[in-house]
Order: structure tokens, then C-alpha cells, then sequence
């Protein structure tokens, strides 16, 4: 495999796999320079409360103890936030959530810094605080949406320290290192010409590490760490107490349709609990309420929206970015009105389905490729959906099984303000090997590895004579965050661009550098690169690419290339502030997800017996990673449907670690199987759409499709936990007796 | 900072737990590590179990099995008498954690933590295991019902160890069984469980039952009158269902993040109907 070039559509292998699994490859969390001083946070023992006064004075006095800062050392507006600046680095006169941050702490130790930590003493005036989004949410039957937490394997993590002349390097675990870089400089008034932010490989992300978790409190500590580096990294428990989940939902719909079952009217009011900080509250809600009426033409639709600060845990990106929330809603919504009116569920979505050209009820006209059909009627035509009645007939005793579908899309990228753009660069160094910088971050999903691929096939090189750098502000160019499906998708077409012009410019000097060994003019066209060669076919003469290199200065063996995706120049009917917030987008993915799963009735266990997921993501460069965002996405998915319940009370996480979150396990995930409808899009690279986050919206309102045709009734909150599916069943077994 | 210790001895044993008051025994520390990380509060000394070899054995004989309380739950699965012999036992360690947490974790642990979730005691309970427990200068005997006296309670001493569980060996034809509900399916604290250990007649008429429940109560829980309801008829679903009745009515769990009260008290009835299907 390694001796081949690569080219898409292979399964060429990971790049960061063998460094993966032999411990080799250095996350952040893995960095220890020399002599680093230990960083942490004082937290607040309130929801919301105005700060009296902090007594920084016994930490301080401590031994091992090198600093403790408060907001009165931070020069600049001591304010994060990527479109609305409302969190503080650290607190002024008010705290507002448990996660909120008060002194920052430097330490020889980790042992010293939490003794350092509890000796802040912190004189506070307790104010009233709102947990509930919305008190007036009493209404009837809402779909209830917790939060979730993403639980990576890396908490958030990172080092710090100044160059000797004075500039900040921070190497942290992000998914925004180019735009780290400027809300580090706004909120602590470091120009951000002087700042430097290293991304090495994420240990997971899933959106929360997209924005500011450590690197500001990084940045500050390397100010006053008296020229040390300094390093932190949340324990799990605080990585649940201060980082971000995705946004508890409360979804009210309504829906129609007429004798023959087509759709007709949707209303729909969805309100989401951002906590204490808007974080992409106002993003997540807008892709929401797009996807709120899922990939059905509705032609009357009112839709919704409203993001409520609370003194709750902030809730922010996380994987499928509130669409996930849409289409339990709408999914259970559908089904629940074909059941009704008297339809088969999945004829119920054929009918009603979008294909390109028609407009969505979010008022969105579908310009690009539109496979939602094609999903539909794959899921009709396959085994488990056409058994699925006599499969459900054979359950065994105290079990009762259930078959459940979802229709599903999601937009791909920023949307149409932002602009979703990315710049590729790639070298040829004098040896003849080939480097692509990535701007974008890997958190683990593969896309660097995708790079490698795309640039081989380009260049038709192998594996072992390419070389990835990984995002760091110095050396690889802006390319945006790794999110909104939009990595590969945005980042593949800057790279195509650099890949060929630096394709073109090698063959241009290799035909004269044949030509002078020929004494005869070579035309490019003769010309063919084969791995570390240029090959004049006509003679199979082949010269390598470091005597290519040569004939160049160090700015023609670069090529750089920027990418901007179009985008969908619709102005929504209503809500023009959505536009800002990314509504609405251009090209979207589409999918069906199909579950058979069992209950016991003695219970409520739930075991999921299969899974397909038949995904029209476009074509593929890499079937093996698409495949694992499939599976990846819907294992993430299954956990957050039938088990993940992220309790607050009173604003105070009662999960929060993993003894009490509770996270699927090997045994908890079924066999998966993945089925690709590849329609070709022309916005994307090779054909390709994103794949990274269509894959989680499913798996919710499949499962629970699947279980209200066992319990004969719906359950109205996440997650469908044993326990209520057990109440489900009995309560309607009371039913039958009566 | 804690002091750690591995004796290669019960003798040796005695004598560091003599020099260091105030430590703390570990088995395999999967309870133990746990706690400490979470309250914070570190024992000034720890003293390792895994080199004394007398704490690893296990015998038996026609009647009895001999575990050491330093016998792994894996040890267990692996053993072919627990298997073949103690089979609601061996259910309970098959169901038990992971296959880390298997192989670190051990029977003693499992009876020290005496968590009301702990899933090898209501298999104890029905099999009228005893605990062995010495000391320096003192060796007893207690059933595990005396051993066990309240959620995260035993009634060792000071200076005591549990160094051994002796099962009696049930006769042939007597069933056992465990069921568990977690919240998931591997690495799940029990919501509700039930060990069961039955013999019926030729006709199958129940003989003999004995009945314990997990996470019911404050310990495990057992219910006299749920196993006199069923004693002389057959498994029947009707039976069964009506004795469940009592059992939900007999139990006395409480609410927590892992469940509610009244979820558990239906569980803990429901289980008893699994008993129609088997043989
Ligand atoms: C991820 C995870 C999953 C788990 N899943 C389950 C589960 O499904 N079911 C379940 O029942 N438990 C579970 N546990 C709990 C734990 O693994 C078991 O209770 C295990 O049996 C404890 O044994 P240990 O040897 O690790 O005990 P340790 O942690 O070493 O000790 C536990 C306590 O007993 C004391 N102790 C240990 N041995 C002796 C002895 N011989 N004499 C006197 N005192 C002693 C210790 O001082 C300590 O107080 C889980 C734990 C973890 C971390």
C-alpha cells in the first residue's frame, strides 16, 4: 500500500495511525516543556453572584506557588467570544455559571495548585438565578433535548511560553488555532501578530474545543510566569464543570397534511438553554430552526427560535450543532402523523421528501445534489425494512422489538456571511519529498490524513514521500476551524488548486531539464509524475524530483491556494439576523437511518440490534474514514439517545464524570453498516460533501421511532433511558387491562 | 503522601497495619482508588494484598468452595466449579465492570465495599456463603447477612481482614441465577438485581428457593415471604407475576441518579419472571 501513489477513492491508510497507536504522536495534553509552572482556576461556589471581594493574598503566599492573577491583570477587554464577546476570562464583579473562572493560579505542582486554589478566598453576594430556559416552556407535549457533553478523550489541555523576544507561543488542543489567535489578542490586548497558537492532532473535539477553552488562561499565565512555560489541563471533572455541551432543547411542533399525505403546514418553536454565555448560541439555534422541518417540502411553515442565557452550564458547538435537536423533533413529529393519518412511515417520507430544485420548509431552494430519495428508497428495498414485521414477530420472551427510520439532512459550512475559506500550501523541498501544510485542524476525524491522499493523487506520490504540517499559525496559512462538515469540504478544494499549480510548475521544469539531456524540445504533455519522479513516457527516462527542486528558489517550490465556498444568496423571508448566524446554506448531506432494536419488558433495557445508515454524502475520497464518521457519529449518537443524561440542578452538574455520565460501551453499539448513496456535488472536491456531522442526527428520532412502536406511546425527553421506557410499556399495558 | 506497602505474609501484614495506624488494605484498589480521588482524603498508608498467596486460593472440597478474598473476579469466571456449580455467582462477576475492572477487582473488595449495588453479594446471600476474617491475633466467622451490616458497613474490626468466602456447594439439580439491570451493558452499576437459587421436584414443584436483591434497599435484600409464596408450586408467569407483586412491595430502594425508588421496586418484581423461561 505504501509503495502505491495514493489516489481518491482508495483506502489509503490513516497517516496518523501508526504514531497513534504505538503512543509516538504528541497531543497537547502531551507536552511538558522544561521547567513549566502548573496552571488552574479558582471556580465560583455560586451560579450567579456578585464578587465582594477576592483574598488572593494566602495563595499567593504559598510556597511553590509563582503567581495568582485576577481580571486586574489583563490589560485588554477581558472579553471571549467569537460573534457576541460576553464571557470574561476571568470574572469581574459577577460570576455567572458553577464554570465561571476567578483567579488564575501558577504552581510548581499540581498538588500545590489545588492547595493554592482552595486558599482564594472569595466574599460573594449571592444573586437570584434563572436555571429554567423558560418557565412558560409548561406547554403540552414538548420534546425535551438535554444537554450532553462530548466527552473526548483529551480533556482540554495545553502549554504556553514566550520566545525570547517576548512573542507567545501557545500549543493547545483547539479546533480554531487561526481564530484563537484573535480572540487571545482582544481579550488580553496582545497584538496578534505576536501570537503564535500550535494545533498538533486533537485527542477528540466534537465542537468543544472549538473556541477558547485554556489558551487564554494560558496566554495570560506565560505573561507572568517570570520567563517559565507554563502548562494546564482540566481534570475530567472540570472539563464537565467548565467546558461547554450541547444546548438542552425544548421542541413544541405541529404538523398536517391532507387525505393523501402530503405535507402542508408546520409551526414549530424551538427554545434552547445557552447557559451563562452566548458562546455559538445564536449559531446553533439558526441551524436548528434550518433544519427544522428536516428534508420535506412543507410549503407553509413558521418556525421559531429563541436562545436563552441562563446561569446553567454554557452550552456551545457540539457535533451536528443543533440539528440533531431539529430532527428528533421533526423525525418523531413525521412519524407520529403518518401513523395517524394511516401511512407507512417510509412511503409517508417518500412522498414528501425534497429532490433538488424544491425548497425546503426553512424556505431554502435546494440548488445542489439532493440524495434524500435515493436514501429513502434504498432503506425501502433493503431486507431489514421489508422483514422487518416478521422480524419483529420473533422476539423472544419478556422482549419486544421495534424497527424505526429517520430522514435526515445537514448543511455543510458556515453559511452565507462568514466566509468559508481556507488556504492550502505545499512544498517541494530539495530532497524531492513533498510537505502540505494544513491550516485546519485534525481532531482525530482523519481530514490531515485526506490531504495526503488528495495531494498524492495529484501528484501521484506515495505515502512515505509526503509530509504534514499540522496547523500553527507561523507556518501553515488560515483555513478556518475544523467544524460545520466544512474540513475537508473547504480545505480539499484550497488544496486541489495548490496541489496542481505546484503539479504544473514541476513538469514545466522538468521539460527543460529533459530537454537539455534530449537536445530537443520536451513538451510538458509528455510528461508523467510517478513516486519521487518526473517520467518522460515516450522514453521512460525519469529524473527525480530533488534534481526537479533544484532548478527552484524556495518561493516557486511553494504553492499556496485559497478557497472560498460559494454560498446560498437567499435572503430568508423573516429573520434577516439569521444570515449572520450562518442561514442559510448552499449544499447539504443527506441520510436515512434504519434501527432494529429490542426492549425488555421487564426493564426497559433497550438493546439495538442493527444499524444502517445509508448516507448521501457525495463521492468519497477514503471509503475506510467515511465509514468511521459513519460509525463514529453514530455511536456518539446511540449514547446520547438511549443513555447520556447531563442532570443540572440548580445550575450544579450532578453527572458530571464518568461514573455518573453514562457513555455507551463496546458492548452498547451494534454492528453498523454503512451504506453510501455517493451522489456526485459539484461544490465539493472530487465530488465530495461533508460527512462528519449528518451522521449523528439520526440516530435519535430512529431509536425512538422504533421505540414507540414497542411501548405504543412516545417518550417526550432524551435520553430514552430503561427507566422510561420501561414506564412507557407499563403504562400502556395498565391501558390494555383496563 | 501515602506510604505504600506489599507484604508477602499475613505475618508481615499484621505487622506493617501495626506500625501504620490509620492505613487502608487494598485488593485490587478499583473501589479504593476510586474513593480517594473523589473525597480527596488520602490514607496515610496503603497495604498492597497481592503478594500474600494465601489470600489468592481457591479450594474446595465435596461440600465447600474456598475463595480467597484476593481471588479475582475473572479467577472466578474462569473457574469451572463456579461455573458449573454457582452459576448465579458466576452470572454476577460475567456482568460485573470490564474486563479491566474484572481483572483487577476482587471478591474481597467486593464484600468490603459492601455497596447495596455490589454485584457478587446477593449470590453470597442465597448460597449462605461465610466470610473468614482474622487479625493478628483473632480468626472468625461470620455469614454474610452478619458480615454486611449497612450501605458501605461490614462488621470488621480494626486491625481485621477478610481473608477468605466459603460457599457451601448447593446439591445437584438446584438452579442459580443472577439478573442485573444497569444503565448500560458492560461498566454498569446495578440499578436493580436478583440472585436466585432454586430446586424443584421431578414435577417441578419448587423445593427449596432462596431470593436476594440488589440495589433494593439498603443492603441486599431478602424477602422470607416472597420465597414461602412460591415454595411448593410451579414457575408459572402467573405465580411468578403475584409473588413479583410482593417483591415490589417488599423491597425498600431509594431514588438516585441512577433511578428511582419505584423503578427499582418494579424491576426488582419483574426480575422474578425471567425464572418461567429457565430450566
Ligand atoms: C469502572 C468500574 C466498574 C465497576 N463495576 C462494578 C460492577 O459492575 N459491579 C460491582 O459490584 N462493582 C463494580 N465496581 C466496583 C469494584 O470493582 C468492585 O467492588 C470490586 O470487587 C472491588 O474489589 P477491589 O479488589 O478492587 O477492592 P479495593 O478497591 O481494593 O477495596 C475496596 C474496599 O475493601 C477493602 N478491602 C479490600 N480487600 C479487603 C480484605 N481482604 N479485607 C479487608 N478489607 C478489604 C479496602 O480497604 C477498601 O475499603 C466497578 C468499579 C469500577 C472502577
Amino acid at each position: 500500500m505504501l509503495r502505491e501513489p495514493l489516489t481518491v477513492g482508495m483506502n489509503a491508510p490513516r497517516a496518523d495511525a501508526f504514531t497513534k497507536v504505538t503512543g509516538k504522536e504528541q497531543y497537547a495534553a502531551d507536552y511538558y516543556p522544561p521547567n513549566l509552572l502548573w496552571c488552574g482556576v479558582k471556580r465560583p461556589s455560586y451560579a450567579h453572584a456578585l464578587i465582594r471581594s477576592i483574598d488572593i493574598s494566602r495563595a499567593k503566599e504559598m510556597p511553590g506557588v509563582a503567581a495568582v492573577l485576577t481580571h486586574k491583570d489583563i490589560s485588554g477587554s477581558n472579553r471571549l467570544g467569537i460573534l457576541e464577546k460576553d464571557q470574561p476570562v476571568l470574572a469581574e464583579d459577577t460570576v455567572r455559571h458553577y464554570g465561571d473562572s476567578i483567579a488564575l493560579v501558577l504552581a510548581e505542582s499540581r498538588y500545590t495548585l489545588q492547595q493554592a486554589l482552595e486558599l482564594i478566598s472569595v466574599e460573594y453576594e449571592p444573586l437570584p438565578a434563572v436555571f429554567d430556559p423558560e418557565a412558560a416552556m409548561l406547554e403540552d407535549a414538548p420534546v425535551l433535548h438535554p444537554g450532553r457533553k462530548h466527552a473526548f478523550l483529551e480533556t482540554e489541555a495545553g502549554v504556553a511560553w514566550l520566545e525570547d523576544d517576548g512573542a507567545l507561543v501557545i500549543v493547545a488542543s483547539t479546533q480554531t488555532p487561526f481564530r484563537d489567535r484573535t480572540e487571545i489578542s482582544h481579550a488580553l490586548g496582545i497584538p496578534s501578530c505576536r501570537i503564535r497558537v500550535i494545533a498538533p492532532y486533537l485527542g477528540g473535539g466534537f465542537g468543544g474545543k472549538d473556541g477558547i477553552t485554556v489558551q487564554a488562561f494560558l496566554a495570560l499565565a506565560a505573561q507572568h510566569s517570570g520567563g517559565r512555560p507554563v502548562k494546564m489541563w482540566y481534570s475530567r471533572e472540570e472539563s464537565f464543570l467548565a467546558g461547554t455541551k450541547r444546548h438542552p432543547a425544548i421542541l413544541k411542533y405541529s404538523l398536517g397534511c391532507d387525505q393523501e399525505g402530503i405535507l402542508h403546514a408546520l409551526d414549530c418553536r424551538i427554545v434552547m438553554d445557552t447557559g451563562a454565555y452566548a458562546s455559538l448560541g445564536c449559531e446553533v439555534l439558526a441551524l436548528a430552526m434550518e433544519h427544522a422541518g428536516g428534508p420535506y417540502r412543507i410549503p407553509h411553515a413558521s418556525i421559531e427560535g429563541i436562545a436563552v442565557y441562563t446561569n446553567n452550564p454554557v452550552a456551545g458547538a457540539f457535533r451536528g450543532f443543533g440539528a440533531p435537536q431539529a430532527h428528533a423533533a421533526i423525525e418523531q413529529v413525521i412519524d407520529e402523523l403518518a401513523r395517524i393519518a394511516g401511512f407507512d412511515p417510509l412511503e409517508f417520507r417518500l412522498k414528501n421528501a425534497v429532490s433538488r430544485g424544491d425548497t425546503t420548509p426553512s424556505g431554502v431552494t435546494l440548488t445542489q445534489s439532493t440524495g434524500i430519495l435515493a436514501c429513502l428508497e434504498t432503506a425501502r428495498d433493503s431486507a431489514a425494512w421489508r422483514e422487518r414485521e416478521r422480524w419483529e414477530s420473533l422476539a423472544p420472551p419478556f422482549k419486544k422489538r421495534g424497527t424505526g427510520i429517520a430522514a435526515i439532512n445537514h448543511g455543510i459550512g458556515y453559511g452565507p456571511v462568514i466566509p468559508d475559506n481556507a488556504n492550502a500550501k505545499i512544498e517541494l523541498t530539495g530532497e524531492g519529498r513533498l510537505i502540505i501544510y494544513a491550516g485546519v485542524s485534525d481532531m482525530g476525524q482523519g481530514n490531515a490524513a485526506t490531504y495526503l491522499q488528495i495531494a498524492g493523487d495529484i501528484l501521484s506520490q506515495t505515502l512515505d514521500n509526503m509530509e504534514l504540517v499540522l496547523p500553527d499559525t507561523a507556518q501553515t496559512l488560515p483555513s478556518g476551524s475544523s467544524s460545520a462538515s466544512r474540513t475537508t469540504f473547504t480545505f480539499g478544494n484550497a488544496l486541489i488548486g495548490a496541489a496542481q499549480a505546484l503539479r504544473k510548475r514541476i513538469l514545466e521544469r522538468a521539460s527543460l531539464l529533459f530537454t537539455y539531456q534530449f537536445f530537443e524540445h520536451v513538451r510538458a504533455e509528455d510528461l508523467g509524475l510517478v513516486p519521487g519522479h518526473v517520467r518522460h513516457i515516450p522514453t521512460g527516462r525519469e529524473i527525480h524530483l530533488s534534481f526537479v527542486s533544484t532548478t527552484m528558489d524556495q518561493s516557486e517550490r511553494t504553492a499556496a491556494n485559497s478557497y472560498t465556498c460559494p454560498v446560498n444568496r437567499q435572503k430568508p423571508p423573516t429573520g434577516g439576523s439569521l444570515r449572520i448566524h450562518g442561514y442559510p446554506h448552499r449544499v447539504y448531506s443527506f441520510g436515512v437511518n434504519l434501527v432494529r432494536l429490542e426492549a425488555d419488558i421487564l426493564t426497559g433495557e433497550v438493546t439495538v440490534c442493527d444499524f444502517i445508515a445509508f448516507t448521501d454524502a457525495g463521492r468519497i475520497i477514503n471509503p475506510e474514514l467515511f465509514d468511521q464518521q459513519v460509525h463514529g457519529g453514530i455511536a456518539q449518537g446511540l449514547g446520547y439517545t438511549l443513555f447520556e443524561d447531563f442532570l443540572v440542578s440548580e445550575g450544579r452538574i450532578l453527572t458530571g464524570d464518568f461514573g455518573a455520565y453514562i457513555l455507551p460501551t463496546a458492548l452498547d453499539i451494534p454492528d453498523i453498516q454503512s451504506i453510501a448513496i455517493p451522489l456526485q456535488e459539484e461544490d465539493g472536491p472530487y465530488g465530495m460533501k461533508g460527512v462528519g456531522e449528518i451522521t449523528i442526527n439520526g440516530a435519535f428520532p430512529a431509536v425512538a421511532n422504533a421505540l414507540a412502536r414497542v411501548c405504543k406511546t412516545r417518550i417526550s425527553s432524551g435520553p430514552l433511558t430503561a427507566e422510561k421506557v420501561l414506564a412507557a410499556i407499563s403504562r400502556n399495558e395498565v391501558g390494555k387491562n383496563r | 503522601m501515602m506510604e505504600i506497602f506489599f507484604p508477602d505474609s499475613l505475618d508481615e501484614l499484621w505487622a506493617i497495619m501495626s506500625a501504620n495506624p490509620g492505613g487502608a488494605v487494598m485488593a485490587g484498589g478499583t473501589d479504593l482508588l476510586v474513593r480517594i480521588r473523589k473525597t480527596g482524603r488520602k490514607p496515610p498508608a496503603l497495604f498492597c494484598l497481592e503478594r500474600i498467596d494465601e489470600l489468592k486460593q481457591i479450594r474446595e472440597n465435596e461440600k465447600v468452595i474456598f475463595i480467597g478474598a484476593y481471588v479475582t473476579h475473572q479467577r472466578l469466571l474462569e473457574n469451572l466449579t463456579v461455573q458449573k456449580r454457582l452459576r448465579a455467582l458466576w452470572d454476577a462477576v460475567s456482568v460485573l465492570g470490564s474486563p479491566p475492572v474484572r481483572h483487577s477487582g476482587t471478591i474481597g473488595g467486593n464484600l468490603c465495599t459492601a455497596s447495596p449495588a455490589g454485584d457478587t453479594l446477593p449470590p453470597l446471600y442465597v448460597f449462605g456463603a461465610e466470610v473468614d476474617i482474622r487479625s493478628k491475633s483473632n480468626k472468625r466467622s461470620v455469614s454474610v447477612a452478619e458480615f454486611i451490616t449497612g450501605p458501605g458497613r461490614t462488621s470488621l474490626h480494626s486491625g481485621e481482614i477478610v481473608t477468605r468466602v466459603s460457599i457451601p456447594l448447593p446439591a445437584p439439580g438446584t438452579i442459580s441465577r443472577y439478573y442485573k439491570a444497569g444503565k448500560r451493558k458492560a461498566m454498569a452499576i446495578t440499578v436493580a438485581s436478583m440472585a436466585v437459587q432454586a430446586k424443584k421436584d421431578e414435577n417441578g414443584i419448587i423445593e427449596l428457593i432462596k431470593l436476594a436483591w440488589g440495589s433494593a434497599g439498603a443492603t441486599v435484600v431478602t424477602l422470607p415471604e416472597a420465597e414461602e409464596f412460591l415454595r411448593g408450586h410451579t414457575l408459572s408467569e402467573e405465580r411468578l407475576r403475584q409473588a413479583g407483586k410482593l417483591v415490589s412491595a417488599g423491597v425498600t430502594p431509594i431514588d438516585d441518579i441512577r433511578g428511582s425508588a419505584a423503578y427499582r421496586r418494579m424491576v426488582a418484581g419483574n426480575l422474578l419472571l425471567r425464572l418461567a423461561h429457565e430450566n
